[in-house]
């Protein structure tokens, strides 16, 4: 990745908050508090954390399905087609309209959900599809049928009702109607949670090959590290709305800074390991109500006092690996 | 379609009853196109003659004869619950999935409304409307005010379909995917709440052929139409069971009694029809 390649997305300190005021009561959950990543183009990001540290939030945000009580509160999310510049919040909504699905699509969280099911999956794709790809009926249906084999399913499924196809296949079909537009970017969160582990190798394995012939960007969402590892190029990690540590994915697993991530990393079973794996005391926080300074500091073991006033800033380590944590230095 | 129908009428005994009740009664009512009379004239053949042969279900002391009226009455009464049952089913489907998915304000508004229409009691209502209306009153006029009174319950049982609907994921794909509300209301949300509609039909129809009938009998309502309803009416008048005249009013009862429950068996054996698994598997073989 050179520098001359601009970023498909850039997050620069977005942060989104629910609000809600109920009975006079003014609650705030910070679910996204001061993230800034960037994708490259062609690359596979993914963002790893435990339910609840807003990983959803974080991508709703940046794909720009936000509805309230979410709202955003600052910082910006600005996309780069190929030169085609747009800031999420700052452009008019028609630009927005023109560029989803054609240039960023969108797998949703129980993606499987995506095809109604009373209606046969092609009025799926002519739905959602059709008025993206600006090609009159018959050749719509000639690249739905072409793209289709791409992802191995055969075009019966097009006539077919959701209930008669597998989970396996349901969820290739909504991975097909994210893709079949050739978007510059591909949001997808948790799209394998639902599988087991064998239809979940398929489904990973036919996102991998679609992101090589399309050469695009893809931001993945899973708390599966072990589908991080399969999967991404680079790799984010979350704790209670923030990124807390970000390197490419084999550096991550291989040498992890932040406590939180060595934990993390340390929690996952491994072949021939004897003893029984650590498990770190406590629960995240409650976002409605952060610890002061760094989220991680009451269970941290690397505690100091200066992680209970202050927030750490985000360090850049050599080779790209960037880390928030005061009990880190750089060398 | 045509399958899903096949195997009703061939595994669901209630509802090959239903349509073949149903299938009677509208043979009756199209035969009133063949009728010798105008069914406002009166004195056409002689009165106060039982059943029998030349006049199959007798004649009137008003002069008509019983089977002919019959036509024209059960053909006013079905074809009055059908247009209650269409324009307070597009209402209830309007508000109730406009509701649901809007939310918010909109839905507040258009569910406070709903539920006045479903506490104010309707027939003293019907009453009233019958002694403001007086000589204008007629048979379109009251389809238009049972139907603008009917939609309430229907739609409240819609807007609870579509507030699950609303936060399914392919609303939200199809709302992020740019889709307007009018799209996704007829695309997403029409077809899957089209068969609980279909169900409420019957009942709707039942529902609003009882209330012309109680309204005609006792007289609220435009009397010179032929109804079932007005038939009776016409019987009290001339105290048909007093002089015992009994088929005069036997008849219409019979045959507004096979009406009822031929929609009510339609509207339970519905019930198989609605649940999407069964209808699409079937539809699919």
């Amino acid at each position: 990745m050179t520098d001359a390649v601009t970023p498909v997305v850039k997050v620069t300190h977005l942060r989104a908050y629910y609000s809600t005021h109920q009975f006079g009561v003014q609650r705030e959950v910070r679910a996204v508090d001061d993230v800034s990543l960037q994708v490259m183009p062609d690359e596979i990001y993914g963002l790893a954390g435990e339910s609840s540290c807003g990983k959803s939030t974080l991508i709703k945000t940046i794909a720009g399905a936000i509805r309230p009580p979410l709202a955003v509160q600052g910082g910006s999310v600005e996309f780069d087609f190929g030169g085609n510049k747009l800031d999420m919040y700052r452009a008019a909504p028609d630009e927005i309209a023109a560029i989803r699905w054609r240039h960023l699509s969108y797998v949703m969280q129980g993606s499987m959900g995506v095809l109604n099911p009373v209606r046969r999956v092609q009025q799926a794709f002519v739905d959602f599809a059709l008025r993206h790809i600006g090609q009159p009926m018959p050749q719509f249906l000639d690249t739905v049928r072409a793209h289709l084999e791409r992802v191995h399913l055969k075009p019966e499924v097009l006539r077919a009702y959701p209930h008669e196809l597998s989970g396996g296949m349901r969820q290739r079909v909504a991975i097909a109607l994210a893709t079949v537009c050739k978007p510059e970017l591909i949001i997808a969160d948790e799209p394998t949670t639902a599988l087991d582990v064998i239809v979940q190798k398929g489904v990973l394995d036919m996102i991998r090959s679609v992101q090589r012939e399309l050469k695009t960007s893809l931001i993945f969402v899973t708390h599966d590290m072990a589908v991080h590892a399969h999967l991404c190029h680079r790799l984010g990690v979350m704790y209670a709305g923030r990124l807390i540590e970000e390197a490419r994915t084999a550096e991550l697993f291989g040498a992890p800074q932040h406590p939180y991530t060595q934990h993390l990393i340390a929690s996952l079973p491994r072949i021939g390991r004897a003893a029984p794996t650590q498990a770190l005391p406590g629960a995240p926080p409650n976002l409605a109500e952060p610890p002061s300074g760094c989220r991680f500091h009451p269970r941290c073991p690397r505690a100091m006092a200066v992680c209970q006033r202050e927030v750490p800033p985000m360090q850049t380590l050599p080779g790209g690996h960037r880390v928030a944590c005061f009990a880190v230095t750089p060398p | 379609m045509w399958t899903v129908l096949r195997d009703l009428l061939r595994h669901n005994r209630e509802f090959a009853a239903g349509v073949c009740l149903l299938g009677i009664v509208g043979l009756i009512a199209a035969l009133s196109a063949l009728s010798p009379y105008s069914p406002l004239d009166s004195y056409v053949v002689p009165p106060d003659l039982p059943p029998g042969l030349p006049y199959v279900l007798g004649t009137t002391s008003r002069g008509q004869d019983v089977f002919w009226m019959l036509t024209f009455a059960i053909r006013n009464t079905l074809l009055f619950g059908f247009i209650v049952a269409l324009i307070s089913r597009l209402l209830a489907l309007l508000i109730g999935l406009v509701a649901g998915y809007a939310g918010g304000w909109i839905d507040r508004a258009l569910m406070s409304l709903n539920d006045t229409f479903i506490v104010i009691p309707l027939f003293p209502i019907l009453v009233l409307f019958y002694f403001v209306m007086r000589d204008r009153m007629s048979w379109a006029s009251l389809a238009l005010v049972m139907a603008c009174l009917g939609w309430a319950y229907d739609a409240r049982l819609i807007r609870s379909v579509a507030l699950s609907l609303r936060t399914r994921e392919f609303t939200e794909t199809g709302i992020f995917s740019g889709m307007s509300m009018r799209q996704i209301l007829t695309q997403e949300h029409l077809p899957f709440v089209l068969p609980i509609v279909f169900s409420t039909t019957m009942n709707n129809i039942n529902w609003s052929i009882g209330l012309e009938v109680t309204l005609s009998v006792l007289g609220f309502t435009d009397i010179n139409t032929p109804t079932i309803g007005s038939m009776i009416y016409w019987a009290n008048q001339h105290t048909a069971m007093v002089a015992g005249i009994w088929w005069w009013v036997a008849f219409p009862v019979v045959l507004v009694v096979i009406t009822f429950v031929g929609l009510f068996l339609l509207a339970i054996s519905m019930n198989e029809f609605i649940d999407p698994r069964s209808r699409l598997g079937r539809g699919m073989q």
